[in-house]
Order: structure tokens, then C-alpha cells, then sequence
């Protein structure tokens, strides 16, 4: 199974083959799951929609153009999943970093690079929720500006100001003198 | 744009985000002014903050809705189901059929306990078949009482297996990984 390529393992799920689209979710998972965790800074929920994110993509399987990347597709459904959901709670999540922080490593030996990651989800987590998207499109998923428009179907323009905004916002998070 | 102004924080994002038709300018005006040079180095530092956050473990797996456990279909298809039915009926008149010519082709060993067990069975048929011509039934012809070997059986049986399970790999080669 390991040896397949995700093409491979799409034809298969596409003909009903579950195991095989449970192996493409092996495989993307983390990523998504952070995508959506970076735009929501919340586990619980960022679990559910990296869930829902995954339920979709399987409804949609047989739409799924076999020229197309599987990891690229299925971040980008993931963020706009997550950017319908803030959308539609109009709520502002505030950051834990308590509750939040990174767990992967070990804090004697990197906690300084902990600390640092901290401070840039924070920084995000602060972000406007279309900012949070924009960034999260252009920085961690490499779309062009006019990918980024059509993806959210938003006008250029409102790429770039929101882009260079939220670059502007993180800038001084980052960089204020404590 | 003008080589003595200063770049925009537009420019600068635009050329580090590969949007810009005017890369050879913007070179040229950062390869000449230290200032606009430090604000694109910073910009492009918070670029690699940005992008150097690691990525957080999962604490759940989010492919077990997946999996075949889980998600199998709770019966098989109906053409699958008869197919191997079908299949089961032909392979048990493959070896009533084949059964007596391979007993006259292969020499017969002595195997007492299998022969008197199949004579045994033989027989009961052929009482049976009694009982039901009492019934006023057509006349069905006798089978031919056939001595069989411990050997021909065995062969019968595993010739028979074998095709079996092989019938069955083809069938269920999709769902076998």
C-alpha cells in the first residue's frame, strides 16, 4: 500500500475502495490538520473540521480531476471549510498558549524554538480571520495572489491589503520589545 | 519607478512574493540603497518566522473512519453472494463427477476406513432410492457402486481445494490486500 502513489490510491478509493482512501488520510492528515489549526488556534474544532475536511473530500471523490495534487487540494478544502466556519460564528478565538503550546518536542532541548513558535501562533491567532486565511494560503500552502482571489473569491486587491496587513500586524507582534 | 525613491512596503512584498514585473529594478535600487536592502531583510525574516512554525502532532487518527473495520459493507454484494454459491454447487458435482473416473485411471490402494465409509454412503443412496420408487416415482437409474482409494480421494479432494480457494482469490481479488 505504501508504494502507491496518490493516484493510485484515488482510482481505488474512486471505485470503493476504503482502506486506500484511509492511506491518502495517513498520509495528509497532519498537514491538514494544522492548516486548520493555524486558522482557528483551537484543537477541539480544528480536529472536527480536519475530520469534516476529509468526510468532504470523500463525497467529492469522483469530481476529483486526476491531474490535480491531492495534498494542495485537500489543504485549500480544508481552509475554506475553516473560513466558512469563522465566517459563520463571527466569533473571536482567543489563543491559549497553555492550552495550545506544542507538545511534539521536548522543552529542555528547544525552548527557546518553542517559545518562539508560541509567539508567532499567538501573533496569527491575533489576525482577523481574513487575514489569518490569506496568510495561511500564501505562506504555508504557496498559492499566487490571483490563486488566492480565486480561491476565496475575494478581488486582488483585497489579497494584497489583507496579505500585507497582517504581514504589518505580525511585524510589530513579533518584533515589539517586551 | 524612480531609482532615488525609496521602495514601497508593496514592492517589497510583491517582490518577495514572486508578483512583481519590475524584479530587475527593484534589484538594482536594493543593490544601491541600504535602507530599502534592511527593510526587505526584514521583511524576508518574518517571511521564515512565518513559515519555519512546526507543525503540531495529531492526538487523534482521523483516517479509523476509514478503514476497513469500520467502513465495509456489513454484507457482500448480491452477485457475489451467488456467484460463490454457484461456484460451491458446481465444485460439489465436479467431485461426484470426477470421483469415478480417477478411480479407474490411478491404481486403487487399500484405504478400508474411506472406501467402507463411501460403500456405507453408496448403499444408504441406493436404499433411499428404493424407498422413493415405493412412492410410485419415476424410475431413477442406480449409481454404480465404485470402490474408491484413500489416494484418489485425497487427490480429488485437494484438485478440488485448490480450485476452490483459487476461484475464490479471483473473486475477492479487490477486496484482499
Amino acid at each position: 500500500m505504501t508504494a502507491l502513489t496518490d493516484r493510485d490510491l484515488i482510482v481505488r478509493a474512486m471505485r470503493g475502495d476504503h482502506d486506500a482512501f484511509g492511506e491518502l488520510v495517513t498520509r495528509y492528515q497532519t498537514g491538514v490538520f494544522n492548516v486548520c489549526y493555524r486558522i482557528l488556534h483551537e484543537r477541539g474544532e480544528a480536529e472536527d473540521l480536519a475530520q469534516e475536511s476529509f468526510m468532504r473530500a470523500y463525497d467529492r471523490l469522483n469530481t476529483f480531476d486526476l491531474e490535480r495534487e491531492f495534498g494542495p487540494w485537500i489543504r485549500r478544502v480544508a481552509a475554506n471549510l475553516c473560513l466558512n466556519h469563522l465566517e459563520s460564528q463571527k466569533v473571536t478565538t482567543q489563543f491559549n498558549e497553555e492550552r495550545d503550546a506544542d507538545e511534539t518536542q521536548r522543552p529542555e532541548a528547544v525552548a527557546e524554538v518553542r517559545e518562539r513558535s508560541e509567539q508567532i501562533r499567538g501573533a496569527l491567532a491575533s489576525l482577523p480571520a481574513q487575514y489569518r486565511v490569506v496568510v495561511e494560503l500564501r505562506h504555508y500552502q504557496e498559492l499566487s495572489y490571483d490563486e488566492i482571489a480565486a480561491e476565496l473569491k475575494i478581488p486582488l486587491s483585497d489579497v494584497k491589503s489583507h496579505l500585507f496587513r497582517a504581514r504589518k500586524i505580525l511585524a510589530e507582534k513579533l518584533h515589539a520589545p517586551d | 519607478m524612480h531609482l532615488t525613491d525609496h521602495l514601497t512596503d508593496v514592492q517589497l512584498n510583491e517582490y518577495l512574493d514572486n508578483e512583481t514585473a519590475e524584479r530587475a529594478q527593484i534589484e538594482l535600487h536594493i543593490s544601491s540603497c541600504d535602507e530599502c536592502a534592511a527593510r526587505l531583510t526584514t521583511l524576508q525574516d518574518l517571511f521564515s518566522e512565518i513559515e519555519s512554525l512546526p507543525e503540531l502532532a495529531l492526538s487523534r487518527n482521523f483516517a479509523a473512519p476509514f478503514t476497513r473495520t469500520s467502513s465495509l459493507p456489513a454484507q457482500l454484494p448480491r452477485w457475489l453472494t451467488l456467484t460463490a454459491t454457484l461456484q460451491a454447487a458446481l465444485a460439489l458435482v465436479a467431485i461426484m463427477v470426477a470421483a469415478p473416473f480417477i478411480a479407474n485411471l490411478l491404481p486403487s490402494i487399500e484405504a478400508p476406513s474411506f472406501t467402507d465409509f463411501f460403500v456405507q454412503i453408496q448403499s444408504q443412496w441406493t436404499a433411499w432410492l428404493d424407498i422413493l420408487s415405493q412412492l410410485q416415482m419415476p424410475t431413477l437409474p442406480e449409481i454404480p457402486v465404485v470402490e474408491l482409494s484413500s489416494l484418489v480421494i485425497t487427490l480429488t479432494l485437494a484438485g478440488v481445494s485448490m480450485l476452490w480457494l483459487v476461484g475464490n482469490g479471483l473473486l475477492l481479488r479487490n477486496q484482499i490486500k
